[in-house]
């Protein structure tokens, strides 16, 4: 094939890898479009949740302070004074489990029953809505609690946002919240960094090729325009054959 | 068509440089292993025996000095480099108070470089020690002040360690660095390189979405279905000749294109280059060639944007917007078909 011109090239290249890399460059920027639209803390269901930062009422002397906490439980590592609705509890961590006390009564309560988890859920959810469903997840997570520690309550609420709390049934605590924009979010990352079984290795080799021919892709569109626009200025001026 | 591809034109001229920087920095971003990017490379293996709070006599949080209880968040008690203390988390920050004496432990710049140290793995020895306020640039996840502890690793390796709790704050290092300068090209967000809701970048983002759509939809119309010749059983070639006149030049050349290909890129890979500067793309308008009238095409909406009617009514039409369909007789400007030196 004898020598081809710059902007054949250019052209022919720009529309091969356009159809290589065209879709997934479409994408990205589709994806990228909702990421730096939709705000982050909304995202991060910032706007549902209530009551997040209660100040801490720290128990006065009592029979069941922390020497006794420790008598009972030898093994803990770590004892904790946590809000749980407002009041004051203490969490106790040994190797291998954790204990949720009540500084008044010394009564443990564990793992926190369906009641509890949803009364919890209500107290942080600052919507309307109502409670929809109450589940124990032991095993088999959903993708958007894949790394956090089982179990966990999942406490749904009837909003236009299909909102999902988790609770912590052995600390209580609002383990974290999850939506439908977080959903839509989570999804369109993976399709952002073309991870599409974890979500979260942007170091993969099917990204790195797409991004290196995108790149290519870029190059002789802009290289391109370089011709496109010299073409448009001589245009007047033509001398005609 | 012609309105897609002057959007996609229009667009590009106005953002492609964004666009590059996109591909490029995303490109950058995910080349970077993130276990050096993250430090993880060079940090020991956390190892840790349980650590009991044992029978030693201890303050009960109520016995505390007020000022650190005011306000508490949460209240841990745990052991920590062979203490009992009590982590006490405000909403502006953390504080470590023995749990012996209630007096507030903080962390020198001994101490600090002590705790870098037993985290660093890599090859290199402390440099120096700093004390900053966070958030700044490296720690912008944190509040409070710290020490910066630095290491003569190739990759400048800095640990910081937070004054009031002794933890790890971050690893940074020059992959880190580098992650952080394209992720801010990335970003647009040249001030924080964190907040990626920033206007500018939406507007940009608004606007790159119509390069992307009239790209995608210019690609269907870009091909057809002769481009995948390639395709097709081997050796079932279809062919048209193509006879070829220029002024002064002698006698006719024939060359032979497959039919169904475009007329100015066929004619081009057989070493007929005709007068472009766009190289085909129906921009320029100057790969106009004259058909012989019996074989004279319609003229496309191309042609009556770019050939003057006196010129089309001659039988002049753009190379770049034909199909070549039959054998046929074209007759070119002067020089075209003239060999190269």
């Amino acid at each position: 094939m004898p020598f081809l011109k710059p902007p054949v090239v250019a052209r022919t290249l720009h529309k091969w890898l356009g159809l290589l890399v065209g879709l997934q460059v479409l994408i990205w920027l589709a994806t990228g479009l909702y990421m730096v639209v939709v705000d982050i803390d909304f995202i991060h269901g910032d706007t549902l949740v209530k009551n997040t930062q209660q100040p801490l009422l720290v128990p006065g002397k009592s029979a069941h302070d922390i020497a006794s906490l420790r008598a009972q439980y030898q093994d803990a590592t770590k004892i904790s004074l946590r809000p749980v609705m407002g009041k004051t509890f203490y969490t106790v961590t040994t190797v291998d489990h954790r204990y949720l006390v009540d500084p008044q009564t010394g009564a443990v309560k564990l793992p926190l029953d369906e009641n509890t988890a949803r009364e919890i859920a209500r107290y942080h959810y600052a919507g309307e809505a109502q409670i929809s469903n109450a589940t124990l997840i032991s095993s088999n997570p959903p993708m958007e609690i894949q790394t956090r520690r089982l179990p966990l309550w999942r406490v749904d609420f009837d909003d236009r946002f299909s909102t999902s709390f988790y609770i912590d049934p052995y600390n209580g605590s609002l383990a974290t919240r999850r939506h439908q924009y977080w959903r839509i979010f989570d999804f369109l990352w993976a399709l952002h960094i073309m991870d599409y079984e974890d979500r979260s290795d942007a170091h993969n080799r099917l990204l790195i090729f797409a991004q290196f021919t995108g790149l290519t892709f870029a190059v002789t569109g802009l290289w391109l325009l370089f011709y496109s626009f010299s073409g448009r200025r001589r245009k007047k001026g033509n001398v005609v054959i | 068509m012609l309105l897609l591809k002057k959007l996609h034109k229009w667009v590009g001229l106005f953002i492609g440089i964004q666009v590059l920087l996109w591909l490029l920095s995303g490109l950058v971003i995910s080349l970077l292993d993130p276990v050096k990017v993250n430090g993880r490379q060079w940090a020991s293996p956390v190892v840790t025996e349980p650590q009991y709070i044992g029978p030693t006599a201890l303050l009960e949080p109520a016995e505390l000095p007020t000022e650190y209880l005011k306000d508490a968040l949460s209240i841990d008690l745990t052991i920590q480099h062979g203490i009992p203390v009590y982590l006490i988390r405000h909403s502006d920050g953390e504080h470590l108070v023995s749990g012996i004496d209630g007096s507030l432990v903080t962390f020198e710049s001994f101490d600090a470089q002590k705790l870098a140290s037993q985290d660093f793995n890599g090859d290199g020895e402390v440099i120096s020690v700093e004390r900053g306020m966070a958030p700044d640039m490296e720690t912008r996840n944190h509040s409070g002040a710290y020490w910066r502890v630095n290491f003569s690793d190739k990759a400048n390796t800095a640990i910081y360690i937070s004054i009031s709790t002794g933890k790890i704050l971050e690893r940074r290092n020059s992959y880190w660095r580098v992650r952080d300068f394209f992720w801010m090209l990335h970003i647009m967000d040249y001030a924080g390189h964190k907040d990626f809701n920033n206007p500018l970048i939406i507007t940009v983002a608004l606007v790159a979405i119509w390069l992307g759509l009239s790209g995608f939809l210019l690609l269907f119309g870009s091909f057809n279905r002769h481009d995948f010749f390639f395709l097709r059983f081997p050796g079932k070639r279809d062919d048209v000749v193509i006879t070829l006149f220029e002024p002064g030049v002698t006698g006719p050349r024939k060359v032979v294109l497959r039919r169904g290909s475009n007329l100015f890129l066929s004619l081009a890979t057989h070493g007929v280059s005709l007068p472009s500067i766009c190289g085909g793309g129906g921009e320029c308008g100057k790969c106009r060639v004259r058909f012989e009238v019996t074989d004279l095409p319609d003229a496309s909406g191309i042609d009556l944007l770019l050939v003057p009617k006196r010129l089309r009514e001659k039988g002049y039409r753009l190379a770049c917007q034909q199909i070549v369909e039959n054998n046929m007789t074209l007759h070119l400007s002067e020089g075209t078909l003239t060999p190269p030196d």
